[in-house]
């Protein structure tokens, strides 16, 4: 049985509520604490060794040349780091997969909830910090 | 009246830059409307002047192997004739300056302009689409300007005469004509939503099957002069409606004993109600329906809109033969 | 002898009907379509040939990207498809995991499609409500899975994240509601006048020609023709979930869209029986380093049908050969022929109407690096040459 304007009390219902837009971005959106957004990387918990180069997927990560002694604790010993990872976030997909074959306890390389920042340069470089 | 408060009527007041403003603001409300009703946002209120300018400093492009004259001159033709039709409907007195016996078919004959140089665009714009859509803008508009006409016939019969001052004085002390012919009314209101080409009735135009229709080669300065026409033409297919059906700037008792200016603002603030309360409807039309197909739209007319307009106009004569 | 009002219209490869590049050349006589010619080769990415050069692991994240919408399908297929290869049995709670984000995936294709659907027919109002209630369902795929597309839940021998408490009971709620709208959503397009006429007696496919053309989902079961992979061939925790497989009659787009709306109520019941029986447990095991030899061919009911990937493993951690068929190529005949007879009117729904995911499609091209030309071939052309092959390489004769 069809009937033209079966719409009808649905949209005079809808004048009178809250409109469903995010004006974003002057509105904050809200994600889940768990959301894969940008990567960074510890420099004082990063040994070197490479698994996260090797694992990811988008070939976003370089292993670079450590400039200058650098001594990591890792397992109780003191080791010295020889390259460092360098992440193009622009190339990452934000699959955590570095994060999931990162040796170190607590991770080096790892995901937090940061999704939004635009830029002008082709190559975004994230290089070890301490936070 | 004196020559230079004509001037001033035509040109200004209530003429061609209130109906510029006033046809930005329509856009507006309808846009905001049509948002609000999807539970949306909606654009803010110097979107429709923006889009003007912004369609203003747009390059303007000519096809190739396209005559240049009447491609330049045809938007021009459209918004003089949508402009002229507004002079003649009263907004703020009971009557309009320059009315005369018979304005009611010259605003209805140039109301329907628009949509035959919408065909003569879509055929000079040597383009698939536009020829699509100019064919399909010239089918619709067989359908509905028989009730449209109709329709606006009823008043004219009751009140006995052809101008639409007339009519508008008419309602002055009297019931308005809506209430005494609401499918009339219904039916002027259908019709007029076929004639913008909104949707369900947006055929010539519609975008996710021939793209732009007839205006599709058309940017930049000629556009933006189609797009104010179509906006004016809302105006003025709503003031139309208003004059005919709701009384135009009338309210329900005698304004005499008041001075003028106070009459006036009054008759235009009421004029400025009935006309938002169309364009309110137009909008909802717009929102509650899918498209209709051109074979789909024929039959509907002619079943519904034609059949019923005629029904309506019988009517009109037997009561006024009975209350004679 | 040419009337007046013959046309060649092009429909696309860029048009506002089309979500993605695909060029329809359309013969009209005024309104009527009398013929169409259809070309799909604009959206080659070389996925087939990139996953060769992956790792298991690496090139599911690829073939997780071959569709946004399926991206679960896709990922899932070729991940059980290699747990196959392997011998490799995952936990239960695994396989229920993937069930729910899967059928979670189905809402959300099938509430984007409502949208579509009005849109195409110039019903934005649906759009806006539809695709409004959808963030439901990305706000739960979100919480899940850590995204809105591509969620990356799969890895090799199980799942990479588990569901909390808090999740379920938010899902269980944000479910009765997504419930709710759907019941709307079903009533307003087998009621409303307007939407049914654009509906109703358009893209007709009769039942045989469902099945001689191959369609597959939504757009056979709208014909009639009975047939699921997750009940004919159960996978994941199918063989659990009780569930209907829903088929119309009606032949014409208004019966795909009677199917959608009815699978989109029967997954919301699936997902709610599914996280109200989660069996406890891990959630992945540890996958062997590489996959025996051997041919795999992995089945799924994507949103737009039946998807099949074809793997071959040679002992290395690498895929030899990965073939694709995804639902979307299987339905495009179904097109021409629902087409040819109807008016312009109704070209975007009925494309509309089979769910098109241009990404999905897959193609084949051929590239000349030195002379950097690339060209296509059409239908005849791969067959003769497939004859030629096969009667010059292994003495077989093919053709008639």
């Amino acid at each position: 049985m069809t009937r033209p304007g079966a719409a009808f009390s649905e949209l005079l219902r809808s004048l009178t509520k809250r409109s469903a837009t995010v004006l974003y971005p002057y509105e904050k959106v809200d994600v889940p604490s768990d959301f894969r957004g940008r990567i960074e990387v510890r420099d004082d918990l990063c040994i070197g060794c490479s698994k996260c180069a090797i694992a990811c997927p988008a070939d976003a990560i370089e292993m670079a040349a450590e400039k200058g002694e650098k001594k990591i604790k890792y397992g109780g010993k003191e080791i010295p780091r020889k390259k460092h990872p360098e992440v193009n976030l622009l190339s990452c997909i934000r699959c955590d997969v570095c994060e999931e074959v990162c040796p170190t306890a607590p991770k080096a390389i790892y995901i937090t909830a940061k999704f939004s920042g635009a830029s002008d340069k082709n190559v975004i470089l994230v290089v070890p910090t301490v936070p | 009246m004196d020559a230079w408060l004509v001037f001033l009527y035509v040109l200004v007041f209530p003429g061609i830059f209130f109906l510029l403003g006033y046809s930005f603001f329509a856009e507006w409300f309808d846009r905001k409307m049509y948002a609000k009703m999807q539970n949306r946002v909606g654009p803010p209120l110097v979107q429709p002047f923006a889009d003007f300018i912004k369609l203003l400093s747009k390059e303007d492009i000519m096809p190739e192997g396209v005559e240049a004259k009447p491609y330049n001159v045809l938007p021009l033709f459209a918004f003089a004739a949508v402009a002229t039709s507004f002079i003649y409907i009263p907004t703020f007195m009971s009557s309009s300056p320059v009315g005369f016996q018979g304005d009611l078919l010259l605003v209805l004959y140039m109301l329907t302009l628009p949509t035959i140089i919408l065909f003569l665009v879509g055929w000079y714009s040597h383009n698939t689409f536009a020829t699509i859509g100019a064919y399909r803008a010239v089918s619709q508009l067989f359908v509905y300007e028989v009730p449209l006409f109709i329709a606006a016939l009823g008043p004219a019969l009751w009140v006995k005469s052809w101008s639409v001052s007339d009519i508008v004085s008419w309602q002055q002390g009297n019931p308005w004509l809506f209430l005494i012919q609401p499918l009339g009314f219904i039916i002027a209101i259908i019709c007029l939503q076929a004639k913008l080409e909104r949707i369900p009735f947006d055929i010539p135009e519609a975008e996710t099957e021939i793209v732009g229709g007839p205006l599709v080669e058309y940017s930049g300065r000629k556009l933006a002069l189609f797009r104010i026409a179509t906006d004016m033409l809302m105006v003025t297919g709503a003031s139309l409606i208003a004059a005919l059906f709701l009384g135009g700037p009338s309210v329900g008792f005698s304004l005499d004993s008041l001075p003028f200016w106070a009459a006036g603002v009054i008759g235009f603030v009421a004029f400025l109600l009935k006309t938002l309360l169309i364009v309110f409807l137009l909008s909802f039309i717009r929102a509650a329906f899918a498209r209709l197909r051109i074979d789909q739209m024929t039959s509907f007319g002619w079943k519904w809109l034609a059949s019923l307009a005629l029904f309506q106009l019988f009517l009109v004569i037997g009561m006024r033969m009975v209350v004679q | 002898m040419r009337s007046l009002a013959e046309m060649k219209i092009p429909i696309g490869p860029q048009h506002p009907a089309l979500k993605e590049p695909v060029g329809f050349m359309v013969n009209v006589e005024g309104e009527r379509i009398k013929s169409l010619d259809l070309d799909v080769s604009y959206n080659h990415r070389g996925i087939e040939k990139g996953v060769e050069q992956r790792d298991f692991n690496q090139s599911l994240y690829l073939i997780e990207r071959i569709c946004g919408i399926c991206s679960h399908a896709h990922a899932t297929n070729f991940v059980k498809g290699v747990e196959e290869l392997m011998n490799l049995e995952i936990p239960k709670r695994a396989t229920y995991i993937r069930l729910i984000v899967g059928e979670l995936e189905r809402i959300h294709s099938h509430y984007l499609w409502v949208g579509v659907a009005g849109h195409e027919i110039g019903f934005d109002t649906l759009f806006m409500y539809t695709w409004r209630d959808r963030e439901l369902v990305q706000d739960l795929l979100e919480i899940i899975s850590g995204n809105r597309v591509n969620y990356a839940i799969n890895c090799l021998g199980g799942v990479r994240r588990d569901l909390s408490e808090k999740t379920i009971n938010l899902a269980l709620d944000h479910l009765k509601k997504l419930g709710e709208r759907a019941i709307y959503y079903t009533r307003l397009a087998t009621t409303e006048e307007t939407m049914v006429g654009r509906l109703a007696g358009v893209g007709k496919l009769s039942h045989e020609k469902a099945k001689t053309l191959g369609s597959v989902g939504p757009t056979a079961r709208g014909s009639g023709v009975d047939s699921d992979v997750r009940r004919d061939d159960p996978y994941l925790a199918y063989a659990d979930v009780p569930f209907k497989v829903i088929t119309a009659n009606n032949c014409d787009v208004l019966g795909r869209t009677i199917v959608r709306a009815g699978e989109l109520a029967q997954s919301i019941e699936m997902t709610k029986w599914a996280l109200e029986n989660l069996p406890p447990g891990e959630i992945k095991k540890a996958p062997p380093r590489s996959a025996p030899p051997g041919e795999v061919i992995s089945r799924y009911e994507a949103p737009r049908g039946e998807l099949v990937h074809y793997i071959k493993s040679n002992n290395t951690d690498k895929a030899e050969r990965f073939g694709v068929r995804t639902p979307t190529m299987a339905n495009w005949p179904s097109v021409v022929e629902g087409l040819t007879g109807q008016n312009i009117a109704d070209i975007p729904i009925v494309v509309a109407a089979i769910d098109p995911c241009l990404s999905c499609t897959s193609r084949t091209t051929f590239v000349d690096t030195d002379s950097r030309k690339s060209w296509v071939w059409n239908w005849d052309e791969l067959r003769n040459y497939s004859i030629r092959w096969y009667r010059e390489n292994k003495g077989i004769y093919w053709g008639d």
